[in-house]
């Protein structure tokens, strides 16, 4: 078991009533799992991404990972926890502009305290899984949609997650941009056992994993 | 131990790629970046010259290794009710201290006070300042001798000279051994060079050094002093025994006149040891008590420094706030992959510790650049201290603590943004995000508008007091001096001379100069003179012509004439004097000599002239007499230009009829109106220094405030671009932006005026003839700051609401 969430509830306050962003939210995932959520905007599929990314809090429920409470654990131990096993793959890359696509994939690592020899062979290995050696030098204004994303993601996994968070991944790719990046996923999961959690709106996309959780109003249905 | 320098090297490989970050940054935003460092850099170069300034101030007479050992006697006395001090103390002073109190002190020495004298050697002749001392003075002192002996006062025929004088003197001869002559009267041997002493010191002027013995031998008056408790005329410099503090000393000899000296009792004299470490800055007495001095201007240059430096690290704050929605972002990135908020507090420090050392850099540029500029402003000669490696600590130092108080409240407000929120792509700052943006803003103005204040009022002062009517007609007036016997018993000769050259239409001789009172005279009985009443009159011994040749009016009775023998015995006194003295009809009255055993004869008040301001033009006009002087005491003679001829014209005349006479005496001469103007050189060198400081501060808040309507105007573009589609004029697109700003300086207006006032007035206070503070002062500087904080926004604000709508509205 990797993670799982029981009863988790969110809400916000607004001119006296109370909005639920989650509602009583169950899930188990176990390691290895590709799980895409689904449903309309608005339903909470990117609050559930970010509350299980530990990004964001939740207001009532249990949430344990790799057998650690979440939920009692402080802000620093919590971001330790989710700097060694989760990494997040952005809608918009979110890639750092000043820096270059070396220097990108470096940053995890460098937050993670490896030594610099680790660093290096780390990165040299990530391009050359990629494909992207000769871009490495190449800041992110200058690569494509697609090629940004491949670095989003080569930044996500190069510290060995054990899992990926991605929240609408190829929300601003092509089609052929965005099926490169999906066989990706998949690829990482089947062949190395990677647990991958997909925020998506395309049932095509969708099919690529191996459980569906589909939302509405902060409800599973 | 193995993982600390693990973690040490990472945070080294951290800080190197957080300053790569920042170096790009920088680059990436020239505009921001060259407002950011400039201002900062401006703002760190007026600190570090107030810095170098205050040093100055502190470590003046640090020349001397005895520093906290070495004091000057002074003395209180009351008169009246009004007790002064001064370093004036009686001759017999010295002995009593030798004979009861001499384990007291490790040296002691009797002086005189700095004069001028001629010095002459060969064909060479100059006028040097210098002092008569006792043996031990050089030793005191610590001169470093460069030639000839330490003890260089043990023959009564020997001089010291300080270097500078002896290469004036001597050029690249040997001085030592060589005989000069002193006013044209004493043969005197050099007995030793010693280094100049530097120009922030009490005796830097002191260019020659004559025994004490030699003062003795040529003037009666002192020999005659030797006993008299009565005459202060001299000067005492000590330095106290290790084993003594200058409280203690002080403690013991505080009565020591009081009782030897029965007679000064009712004075109540009060003898102490005024520290050299006060000498400087806190040389102020009221009443006998020590009130400060100058150290009054080191705080106000400190605090001045102290606020500019803080608003140019507000403009930090502010932009690097303003800019955090841009920066936002990469805080979200950053934290989602795994940075802690410590880590980004320390990223954001270490971007400003680079801003703040280009900062620095660039103000040592600006400091190197204006340094002499600053001299001449401050009369200083402060030098960079390149060599000092604690001046660079210090800076260190400086640029350390610099970086935290611009870089901590950017630091901690960017990296407090939660991921989840920046990330989704639609931060926005709240409500209330910009509002210590905006409480800075009024601080940088509320401390811009009270030093325009400040500056204005200091200005206005000024020229009050250099308004003021003096009395006398000042222009066309020179003064040469006469302090040596050559010129004994020429006067008349020199009169008819001058005059008859053309050049000079009156002259006349006095005893001080016409800018100064140099002696006091006390111990007359008149007519109606009050019980017990201790005068102070300023004494001035003059030549018949002296009204005539200061175009003095004589508002009741006659001037001196030489036509009536018996006004060899005449005086004339002053306004002031006439109120003083309590005589509504002073003409005819005596004033007698009340020594019981040797009186002089009484002397006849034959007219009143007007007031004319000889001490501080800030303060009311002396009491004073002008006698008729029978004992040829002149020290000057006053000369009226003839005005129908160019300036010029009459000097070339007047030094050639000098030289005629004087041929062995340099020919000297002061323009009075010059020498007046002296009287302002200190309050006008802080006028002009806070000027420039204010002209600064004020530059640097509008760097600020032009920044950051550059950074509005950017980030309304859309909504600009919107508003312009729909129809608003240029007009209406300036007034949305500038309203907000000036509502904030109007605001700052407010704030600051009350502060000023109470300051200023309190400044004032210490004038007793003041300017009155007019409301249009304060509106002045109002209106002022909100000119230029509408030219400084209107320049964005306009260039903003000139851009084409439909480009801005095409970029998102």
């Amino acid at each position: 078991m990797l993670l799982q969430l029981k009863n988790i509830f969110k809400w916000v306050n607004s001119g006296g009533q109370r909005i639920f962003l989650l509602k009583d939210i169950n899930l188990e995932v176990a390691e290895g799992e590709f799980i895409s959520v689904m449903g309309p905007s608005g339903s909470g599929k990117s609050t559930l991404l970010n509350v299980i990314g530990m990004l964001d809090t939740f207001d009532e429920g249990e949430y344990n990972f790799l057998d650690e409470s979440v939920h009692t654990l402080k802000e620093k131990h919590r971001s330790n926890l989710y700097k060694e096993y989760i990494g997040f793959v952005f809608q918009s890359y979110h890639l750092l502009d000043d820096l270059t696509v070396q220097e990108n994939l470096e940053m995890p690592l460098l937050y993670k305290k490896f030594k610099g020899s680790e660093r290096k062979a780390m990165v040299a290995d990530m391009l050359d899984r990629f494909n992207i050696v000769g871009k490495k030098d190449l800041f992110p204004a200058q690569l494509s949609g697609g090629q940004q994303q491949l670095v989003g993601v080569a930044r996500a996994l190069i510290a060995n997650p054990k899992l990926i968070l991605a929240d609408e991944p190829t929300g601003n790719l092509n089609s052929q941009q965005s099926e490169e990046i999906m066989e990706l996923f998949k690829k990482l999961n089947q062949e190395e056992g990677v647990t991958i959690i997909q925020v998506t709106h395309s049932e095509k996309n969708a099919a690529y994993g191996s459980r569906i959780i589909n939302l509405l109003d902060g409800r599973k249905v | 131990m193995l993982s600390v320098v693990k973690a040490s090297k990472n945070s080294s490989i951290m800080f190197k790629n957080y300053l790569k970050i920042a170096w790009r940054n920088l680059l990436k935003n020239k505009g921001y970046s060259v407002i950011n460092i400039g201002g900062l850099a401006l703002g760190m170069a007026v600190t570090l010259i107030i810095g170098l300034w205050i040093q100055d101030e502190l470590s003046y007479n640090s020349y001397f290794k005895n520093k906290g050992k070495i004091a000057q006697v002074f003395q209180s006395q009351t008169f009246n009710g009004e007790t002064g001090t001064g370093p004036a103390i009686p001759r017999p002073l010295e002995m009593a201290l030798r004979d009861g109190y001499s384990d007291n002190f490790e040296h002691l020495i009797m002086c005189s006070w700095t004069n001028d004298h001629y010095l002459k050697y060969g064909e060479k002749s100059i006028s040097r300042p210098g002092n008569y001392m006792q043996r031990v003075g050089p030793e005191l002192f610590n001169l470093e001798i460069i030639k000839g002996e330490r003890d260089g006062l043990r023959e009564i025929n020997s001089i010291m000279l300080s270097e500078s004088t002896a290469n004036a003197l001597f050029g690249s001869e040997d001085p030592i051994g060589k005989t000069i002559k002193v006013s044209n009267e004493h043969d005197m041997n050099v007995s030793a060079v010693y280094k100049d002493i530097p120009f922030n010191n009490t005796f830097n002027d002191t260019e020659f050094i004559i025994p004490w013995e030699k003062y003795l031998a040529n003037n009666e008056w002192i020999r005659n002093a030797e006993d008299q408790w009565g005459n202060n005329s001299f000067q005492m410099f000590v330095q106290i025994a290790d084993n003594t503090t200058m409280a203690g000393v002080t403690n013991k000899i505080k009565d020591i006149k009081k009782t030897l000296n029965e007679n000064s009792a009712e004075f109540n004299p009060q003898i102490f040891l005024f520290p050299m470490e006060d000498w400087h800055l806190r040389s102020s007495f009221e009443n006998g008590e020590q009130v400060g001095g100058r150290i009054k201007y080191v705080w106000l240059f400190g605090i001045i420094g102290a606020f500019v430096l803080l608003l140019a690290c507000i403009n930090f704050m502010n932009l690097s706030t303003a800019r955090s929605e841009k920066r936002a972002k990469e805080v979200g990135i950053r934290k989602s992959i795994g940075s802690q908020k410590g880590q980004l507090v320390y990223q954001f420090l270490s971007e400003s510790f680079l801003v703040v050392l280009f900062a620095f850099v660039l103000a040592l540029v600006m400091v190197l650049l204006s340094l002499n500029g600053f001299n001449e402003l401050s009369r200083k000669e402060i030098s960079f201290p390149w060599a000092n490696g604690t001046f660079w600590l210090v800076s260190l130092g400086f640029i350390l603590f610099t970086s935290l108080l611009a870089g901590s409240y950017p630091a901690l407000y960017l990296s407090s943004f939660r991921p989840v929120d920046v990330l989704k792509g639609s931060f926005k700052a709240g409500k209330y995000a910009g509002l210590p943006r905006k409480i800075l803003v009024v601080l940088q103005f509320t401390v811009s508008v009270a030093f325009i204040i400040g500056t204005v009022i200091v200005m206005q002062q000024i020229n009050y007091a250099k308004n003021r009517p003096v009395g006398y007609d000042k222009e066309g007036l020179i003064q040469i001096p006469t302090f040596s016997q050559d010129f004994e018993g020429k006067y008349d000769l020199m009169r008819s001379e001058f005059i008859g050259s053309g050049a000079v239409v009156e002259m006349s001789t006095s005893s001080s100069p016409t800018t100064q009172i140099w002696s006091n005279r006390s111990g007359f009985t008149w007519e109606g003179k009050p019980e017990g009443f201790q005068e102070d009159l300023a004494w001035t011994e003059v030549s018949p012509e002296y009204a005539k040749s200061l175009n003095l009016k004589i508002v009741e009775g006659r001037d001196f004439s030489r036509e009536y023998a018996t006004d060899s015995l005449g005086v004339l006194i002053n306004e002031t004097a006439k109120k003083y003295l309590g005589m509504p009809d002073p003409v005819g009255k005596l004033l007698k000599d009340d020594d019981e055993e040797d009186p002089g004869p009484p002397l006849k008040i034959i007219g009143v002239v007007q007031d004319m301001i000889t001490q501080s033009p800030y303060e009311p006009v002396k009491q004073g007499i002008y006698v008729y002087d029978r004992f040829n005491n002149s020290s000057y003679y006053n000369l009226r230009l003839n005005p129908d001829q160019s300036a010029g014209q009459n000097l070339a005349v007047v030094e050639r009829v000098f030289k005629e006479h004087f041929p062995d005496i340099p020919f000297e001469y002061e323009f009075v109106d010059s020498q007046y103007g002296e009287k302002f050189a200190s309050e006008e060198r802080i006028g002009t220094l806070s000027g420039v400081f204010t002209a600064l501060a004020i530059l640097i808040s509008c760097l600020g405030l032009f920044g950051l309507t550059s950074f509005v105007a950017e980030q309304r573009k859309k909504e600009i671009g919107v508003r312009k589609v729909l129809g608003a004029t240029i007009f209406n697109v300036w007034n949305m932006l500038s309203k907000d700003f000036l509502k904030l300086v109007i605001i700052s207006c407010f704030i600051a005026v009350p502060i000023a006032y109470f300051i200023m007035n309190g400044w004032l206070q210490e004038y007793p003839y003041r300017v009155v503070l007019k409301w249009w002062i304060f509106a002045l500087a109002m209106l002022g700051a909100l000119g230029v904080t509408i030219l400084t926004v209107s320049f964005q604000a306009i260039k903003a609401a000139k851009a084409n709508p439909v480009k801005s509205l095409r970029t998102e």
